[in-house]
């Protein structure tokens, strides 16, 4: 019994799979960048005050 | 009063009969509110008996169609109508400031959930006492079978015990009312599907051995669910 | 606190080499299926992130315990991390089952036992992520958190015991059931040995994930702290 062509359904499950844990990945560091931004502002501003 | 002074104070009076006035207090100054104002009563009542409306027009039951379908209807209608009782129920005792009295007595913690818990599965019978003939009479139906009745109680028992958990936090967040549902709905699955299998299975006059493993699940549920919750609340209405 | 330590620079890079390595078996090693064709693949990582979502949560009850007892900051970072990252995977092995069941079912859903399930548990860490919006007190935030994550976490059991108890037509890989079930497969020795090594790999993934993102909330404290420094 031949096997049913389903390759593009593969491609599509793992586009997902990949996709989205990259993403993931990606908003990770973002937000880690954002926050070392902001300790850097803070600690500015904390030093410029008296 | 510090904190500690209230501490010594629960330790002191916590004794079985100091428990049991505490809740009888709880219980009854609800159901005494209630009875004055019938405010909740009347907008859990009025809201079931719309649900159960809107459903016939939705679902275009037929005779045949009704039995397979009564249950789910039911069950549908308690669980929204609940969550209405279940929100103004805790959302008085903020907003009147009842809670940070209560909190500031020397009662067991715990006392206050199964008071509260006690007072919403009350409203919960009242409504569904109302529900159950008037759908009966709607659709020719006898619901009152001994079965039946048994399942609403469990399930009722089910979903308060975990609802009055979730409303005294749900009330204490910025988004409230429309917080229940959503924190409610995902855990309470178990009861509704076991609730309405069990239904069911009793207005089809299954054998007990098939309904039996539905009954399980609710006592097994409503026994975990409402240690935990019991365990919890003190967590959960701390300042 | 600030420099990666040692111990994750190693993690992340056997975790990236392990996943390669999956990622190989998958596609290399590991035979075409009989019946199903390709699509079969996408089980390997689709049972491995819906493990990395079971694990998540696990993590969170356990921290939401820990929490609950002992009042460190530290086991509510830990929660709502495991918390933010099983929603992402499950989300992941949900939508992955539904793009394999398509083509192997015909169907794009359906409500057996466990896809029911995993949509009912995504939206308990949605509400659990509604829930922390809503509170402003970090205190409250956490104990509230921590309650629901446990609740959460009982309640599964039997939301899938429930469900079970209904029909189904998920296929039953490991253990009994029936096999009756259309889309059912056995597994050769070669499929079994990549979809454990799958499991461990996303193990490793979750571990991997679960330390950065700890990381993460640990610096979102103390940005949190600084800002209520400086306006005082």
């Amino acid at each position: 019994m031949e096997p049913i062509e389903t390759t593009n359904y593969m491609f599509a499950g793992y586009a997902v799979i990949f996709g989205v844990m990259l993403v993931y990945l990606v908003s990770l560091f973002v937000r880690w960048r954002k926050l070392k931004q902001d300790v850097q502002i803070l600690q500015e501003l904390e030093e410029k005050e008296p | 009063m510090t904190r500690a002074t209230v501490r010594r104070n629960q330790a002191a009076t916590r004794t079985t009969g100091t428990f049991l006035r505490a809740l009888r207090a709880i219980v009854w100054k609800d159901l005494a509110a209630e009875l004055r104002s019938r405010e909740l009563l009347s907008a859990m009542l009025v809201f079931a008996l719309l649900v159960i409306l809107i459903f016939n027009f939705a679902l275009e039951l037929d005779a045949s169609a009704r039995a397979t379908v009564t249950a789910g209807v039911l069950w549908v209608t308690f669980a929204f109508a609940g969550t209405l009782g279940l929100n103004r129920s805790m959302a008085t005792e903020k907003d009147r400031g009842c809670l940070d009295g209560l909190l500031l007595a020397p009662v067991d913690r715990s006392a206050i959930y199964f008071g509260k818990a006690i007072g919403n599965l009350v409203f919960m019978f009242i409504v569904e006492a109302i529900v159950l003939p008037v759908y009966s009479v709607l659709y020719n139906i006898n619901l009152f079978q001994p079965g039946l009745l048994l399942v609403i109680l469990l399930g009722s028992i089910g979903y308060v015990a975990v609802g009055t958990l979730l409303s005294a936090m749900a009330v204490q967040t910025r988004t409230r009312d429309v917080l229940l549902p959503i924190l409610l709905f995902p855990l309470v699955v178990p009861v509704l599907i076991a609730a309405v299998k069990a239904s069911t299975g009793f207005l089809e006059g299954l054998e007990l051995v098939d309904i039996r493993p539905w009954l399980n699940l609710l006592l097994v549920y409503d026994i975990i669910f409402t240690a935990v919750a019991f365990m919890v609340f003190d967590t959960v209405v701390e300042e | 606190m600030n420099p990666k330590p040692r111990l994750l620079q190693v993690l992340d890079v056997v975790t990236a080499v392990l996943f390669v390595v999956a990622v190989g078996m998958v596609f290399f090693y590991a035979p075409m299926e009989r019946t199903m064709g390709q699509v079969q693949r996408v089980f390997y990582f689709h049972v491995a992130t819906a493990w990395v979502g079971m694990l998540g949560f696990l993590v969170a009850a356990i921290t939401g315990i820990l929490y609950l007892v002992r009042k460190e900051r530290r086991w509510d970072t830990a929660g709502l991390a495991a918390i933010e990252i099983s929603l992402v995977f499950f989300f992941i092995a949900i939508v992955s089952g539904s793009i394999w069941a398509r083509p192997t079912w015909g169907t794009w859903w359906t409500w057996d036992p466990r896809l029911t399930t995993a949509t009912i548990v995504e939206l308990v860490y949605a509400a659990y992520m509604l829930l922390r919006a809503g509170i402003e007190d970090p205190d409250r935030r956490a104990r509230f958190g921590a309650v629901y994550a446990i609740l959460g976490f009982l309640s599964v059991p039997l939301t899938f015991i429930s469900i079970r108890l209904l029909r189904t037509i998920h296929p039953v890989v490991i253990g009994g059931g029936s096999s009756a079930a259309e889309g059912d497969f056995s597994m050769t020795p070669k499929m079994l040995q990549t979809f454990m090594f799958s499991l461990l790999v996303f193990s490793f993934i979750f571990a991997d994930l679960l330390w950065h993102r700890l990381r993460l909330g640990q610096l979102a404290d103390k940005v949190e702290q600084l800002r209520l420094k400086t306006i005082h």
